[in-house]
């Protein structure tokens, strides 16, 4: 048992289990995956852990983004409204909304628990505290979000450009038939 | 666009939050005064504790070394300033005016009954009125500094008490908290509660600042016009300054006629009234916009109110929490309503 004493000076006789557990999903993730213990219980501390039961919204479509989540364990959907056509669906381990770490503009979709869910909520707010006391870990972790959503969009100007071709493809035998015809 | 359903309940929670706030104060006076101070003290020392952290303390270390500096500038303060203090204004109590002072006074009470008497003057002493006024307050600071001294003790114990847990688990306090929050209203509440922290930081720091910056010019100011009591007098303009209409007239009214009662000299008093307002001006348009910005606009009638129900409840103390408290209860509101109309709750 910890004294008062050693309360106050926030001395721990023992390693929270669970704290362990947290580390291990944080180092699985490509935004933590650098970092050094200290530098990981230091996030660790202002994880957000919420419970989420199957069907519940965990954030809605078009309301302000404030951070990121990553799933422990269950399932959630990426919903787009009002259409209700789900774009991808997550498990254990996967994270989701990291651009609501840097820009508060409104989600894009819905994320819904399909089972019962454990997800640790990193908020932008706490990423900025973080920021103001550790410049060094808080550049860290925004060069890490930068670079993924950096790839993300190297990934869609592909995608973009292999669609605009295919697209001028269709085109091309569509206006050569037309001639023809 | 939110309903006429939604609206009331809003309505509704304004009511029920001011209602529960009055209760609360009332209920718990001591208790509510030594947990507001803490909090105040904790919100402006806040900074001071995340620069230290930067600098590679430990949260536990930079609030025991914040703690400490705390603790030694009351002792210092306790030690040094407070004998000096109540000397000041038991010598403010008991000093009898100068006799260039009794004179003017003689000859300006002469000139009122003279001719003011069809107003109903001729029955008025200046003289037993200034001697009065002089008394209460006096009496009124040594009320307050040694009567009640063990509760005095009580409280300079506590706040630190206080503020020191509420500095160094503040953060874990707050997740604690939101941790209760139901699924749906916890990103609203998260939102909010840091856009109020923001604010309010903000906010209860300029209003710390500004008081300290005016208290020093003021102390500085009569230092150099040669006003007695300078010491006292410019620690109750800086504390008064907090007070918005009222605080910067008593303070000037207080200095000026210190000086004139002293020496006798009208155009004493004249220029310690120049320097205040000359100090008010550069108080208005330099430090307040710089420390406290305009973040927080609390209106006139609201401030009067404020400051009426906290000189009611709590005394002269109650008067200088007052607006901060106002100031915090209007940034909850105005904060809550605009994060409110973010989220899709109908």
């Amino acid at each position: 048992m910890t004294t008062p004493w050693a309360r106050a000076f926030g001395y721990r006789t023992q390693k929270d289990k669970s704290g362990n557990e947290i580390e291990a999903i944080l180092t699985k993730i490509p935004i933590f995956e650098e970092l050094s213990k200290r530098e990981l219980s230091e996030i660790e501390r202002i994880l957000h852990r919420r419970d989420y039961e199957d069907g519940e919204s965990i954030f809605r479509q078009d309301e302000p983004a404030l951070g990121m989540y990553i799933i422990q364990s269950g399932e959630v959907a990426i919903v787009l409204e009002p259409s209700g056509i789900q774009v991808s669906e997550l498990h254990d381990g996967d994270f989701f909304g990291e651009v609501g770490l840097l820009d508060e503009s409104p989600r894009s979709a819905t994320a819904r628990a399909k089972t019962h869910c454990r997800v640790f909520g990193f908020f932008q707010p706490d990423l900025f505290g973080l920021i103001e006391r550790d410049p060094r870990l808080g550049v860290k972790i925004v060069l890490r979000v930068a670079r993924i959503i950096g790839a993300r969009l190297r990934k869609t100007n592909e995608q973009a450009r292999a669609l605009s071709e295919e697209l001028q493809k269709l085109k091309r035998p569509a206006r050569t038939g037309s001639r023809q015809g | 666009m939110p309903g006429r359903e939604s609206r009331g309940m809003r309505d509704l929670s304004v009511l029920l939050l001011i209602v529960a706030t009055i209760t609360v104060l009332l209920v718990f006076g001591g208790v509510a005064e030594v947990v507001i101070i803490s909090l105040l003290l904790a919100y402006i020392f806040d900074p001071l504790a995340t620069a230290l952290e930067r600098s590679g303390l430990s949260r536990t270390l930079a609030t025991v070394v914040i703690f400490l500096a705390f603790v030694t500038v009351i002792v210092l303060a306790s030690t040094f300033l407070i004998p000096v203090l109540l000397e000041q204004v038991q010598a403010l109590q008991s000093g009898s005016a100068s006799e260039q002072a009794t004179q003017s006074i003689v000859k300006l009470q002469a000139i009122l009954h003279e001719k003011l008497a069809p107003l109903g003057f001729e029955d008025f002493n200046l003289m037993q009125m200034i001697q009065d006024f002089k008394v209460y307050i006096g009496q009124k600071a040594v009320d307050f500094l040694l009567q009640d001294s063990v509760a005095l003790v009580v409280r300079l114990v506590m706040i630190p008490f206080i503020m020191f847990f509420l500095l160094k688990e503040g953060r874990e306090m707050k997740k604690e908290l939101i941790g209760l929050i139901p699924n749906r209203y916890f990103e609203f509440s998260l939102d909010l509660l840091y856009k109020m922290d923001l604010q309010l930081g903000n906010y209860l720091r300029g209003q710390f600042i500004d008081a300290v910056v005016f208290g020093a010019l003021a102390t500085l100011a009569l230092w150099v016009l040669g006003v007695k009591y300078f010491l006292f007098i410019g620690i109750f303009a800086g504390l008064a300054n907090l007070i918005p209409f009222v605080g910067p007239i008593a303070g000037m009214l207080l200095g000026a006629l210190v000086a004139v009662l002293d020496t006798g000299d009208v155009m004493r008093g004249i220029w310690v009234a120049v320097a205040f307002i000359a100090l008010k001006l550069v108080d208005d348009f330099v430090v307040q916009p710089l420390a406290v910005g305009k973040s927080v606009d609390l209106h006139p009638m609201l401030v009067a109110l404020a400051i009426l129900t906290g000189g009611h409840l709590f005394g002269i103390l109650g008067m200088l929490l007052a607006v901060p408290v106002a100031g915090f209860l209007k940034v909850v509101l105005m904060e809550s309503i605009v994060t409110y109309r973010k989220y899709r709750f109908t």
